[in-house]
């Protein structure tokens, strides 16, 4: 079954793009990643699932569910972190908590505990006087204190430190086990890479792309380097097709190759080299080719 | 249920500052007819002799100074301005503000309509609204009582006050509409607050020249009248129903805008 799914959606506003066409979906108990550089569109996607905003065209469901006309019902299984959480003033968190527990109709007292003290929260302190990293534990905490089964994280790791970072994925790993699908929009690669099943990436409103992390790996990207005896023409890889991201400096080559091996190994085999490196990608190199295509 | 207590707490503070305004406005106001109580007659005369236009602005026309429910009609223009800039900032702040200090993302997202918001804020305002003027007319009652002589004074004020009230829910409305359909948040109680000022200038300047009367349609300021009400002894039939027809207009377009509203986050 497919938890969210999404038709051509568009969101223009007045001329100025939001999004175009957008298609993807996730399916029950997946770990989803949504990656884009800023200001790509992953934001105006995650609000209009949320029917923060509306679409100009196209239809986005949840749980089978339009997300504009059953907005209310659908987000009874929703938890949601903002990239920027705000919240009001002069509320102790724990206040908040309760205040956003009201509203669903469940005992939600056991989770908040559990959920604090894993975050180490203080649920007494006021809110006001927290810190970023600390606001952003009160809004991981109020997104998932009503254990539900669609998780929305924009940009969740902003203002975590390292270990809390961590301490939160396996919160989420956790949760994942226990059957909620996530959806995780994100601009930092690794991340996504570690916990993310598949990927959509977005970029100037539109999708790039989607797979699955595994088969993006897999691809048969080399990041290619090579050390030359004597210094070789530029041109000599730069025409070559499937080389990406080509960096010569002195008598060092680099590059990201995508093809048939052996046109490369042929190519490498005419000139004299000193040293060769071939190496598997990591996701931050893959997605740099995205990224930069049409720039 | 939530969401109604914590805007009743939100809004509490402003509440007791606007309350403990009133409640000077209204001692000191009748405080000033204790010291000028002497002087009787005269004071009627000195009215008289001002230019109209003077009398327009001060909104002294009509009234027999002399007594201490004449001498609070002429409160009572200061106390409906007083009445209407807090209702019609309550009205845009109510709904504004989750947009404004960006808790849309927070509230929004709970499983609740935005009509339902909606409803529970204006609930809430209208609670607040109820309170002001309650304030508002027991000072009143308590204090008039204080200077009167022969004359009965409170159904003059319970009209006044109920004049006052439809004054308060139009404002209120208002307040809401406007943040309802302006994208930016945070410019919704300036602007809704100065459309409200605009109205009153227009009451001053109907006031001051007849030629534009027919304009007394258009600005509720000029639908509750101390001196009309006080010496007719009722609310104008043509006034109140422009009022319901003001509120009902108000309210459909702060749900139907709200509801279809891009929120800008």
């Amino acid at each position: 079954m497919n938890v969210i799914e999404l038709n051509n959606l568009t969101k223009m506003y007045g001329k100025a793009r939001g999004i175009t066409e957008v298609s993807f979906h996730v399916e029950e108990g997946e770990i989803f990643g949504f990656i884009g550089p800023n200001g790509a569109g992953k934001s105006t996607t995650i609000r209009l699932l949320l029917s923060l905003i509306y679409p100009t065209s196209g239809s986005a469901t949840i749980f089978g569910k339009d997300v504009v006309k059953h907005a209310p019902e659908i987000k009874k299984e929703i938890g949601y972190l903002p990239s920027e959480v705000f919240y009001y003033d002069n509320m102790k968190v724990i206040d908040l908590l309760k205040y956003s527990a009201s509203f669903y109709k469940k005992d939600c007292a056991k989770k908040i505990k559990e959920l604090a003290e894993m975050m180490e929260l203080d649920l007494t302190r006021k809110i006001d006087d927290l810190s970023l990293g600390n606001k952003k534990k009160v809004g991981i905490v109020q997104g998932l204190l009503h254990e539900p089964k669609l998780i929305i994280l924009d940009e969740p790791t902003s203002g975590l430190d390292p270990l809390m970072q961590q301490r939160f994925f396996e919160l989420l790993e956790n949760e994942n086990q226990k059957g909620a699908t996530i959806l995780f929009s994100s601009h930092i690669l690794s991340e996504v890479q570690r916990l993310c099943d598949r990927v959509a990436i977005i970029k100037e409103g539109k999708i790039v792309q989607v797979e699955k992390i595994r088969t993006l790996k897999e691809n048969n990207y080399k990041k290619f380097k090579i050390e030359t005896v004597s210094k070789v023409p530029d041109e000599l890889f730069s025409r070559l097709p499937g080389v990406n991201q080509l960096e010569v400096k002195g008598k060092t080559i680099s590059f990201i190759f995508r093809g048939n091996i052996n046109h490369i190994m042929q190519k490498i085999a005419g000139i004299e080299i000193a040293n060769l490196w071939v190496e598997e990608p990591d996701l931050e190199e893959i997605f740099m080719h995205f990224y930069q295509r049409e720039a | 249920m939530n969401i109604m207590i914590r805007e009743m707490k939100a809004n509490l503070k402003s509440l007791l500052i606007w309350s403990i305004g009133v409640l000077a406005m209204v001692i000191a106001g009748m405080g000033k007819y204790a010291g000028m109580k002497g002087t009787g007659q005269t004071m009627n005369e000195l009215m008289a002799e001002m230019p109209k236009s003077l009398q327009a602005i001060m909104g002294t026309s009509g009234f027999d100074l002399a007594t201490a429910l004449g001498f609070y009609g002429l409160l009572y223009l200061y106390l409906i301005v007083m009445a209407s800039i807090h209702a019609v900032m309550l009205g845009a702040n109510i709904i504004a503000k989750e947009e404004r200090d960006k808790t849309a993302e927070f509230l929004l997202v709970k499983p609740v309509s935005r009509a339902k918001v909606i409803s529970m804020k204006l609930l809430t305002a209208l609670i607040h609204i109820v309170l002001f003027n309650l304030v508002t007319l027991l000072s009143s009652i308590i204090m008039v009582e204080r200077f009167a002589e022969a004359e009965t004074v409170t159904d003059g004020l319970l009209l006044l006050m109920s004049g006052m009230f439809i004054l308060q829910l139009i404002f209120l409305l208002l307040g809401s509409v406007v943040a309802a359909v302006y994208r930016k948040s945070k410019k919704a109680s300036v602007i809704s607050t100065g459309i409200m000022l605009v109205l009153f200038i227009l009451s001053i300047l109907i006031n001051m020249t007849e030629k534009i009367e027919m304009l007394k349609y258009i600005t509720p300021f000029k639908y509750f009248e101390a001196a009309t009400i006080l010496n007719n002894g009722k609310l104008e039939p043509v006034f109140l129903f422009l009022s319901v027809f003001l509120i009902l207009a108000f309210t459909t377009l702060t749900y139907r805008f709200y509801q279809k509203k891009d929120l800008n986050l």
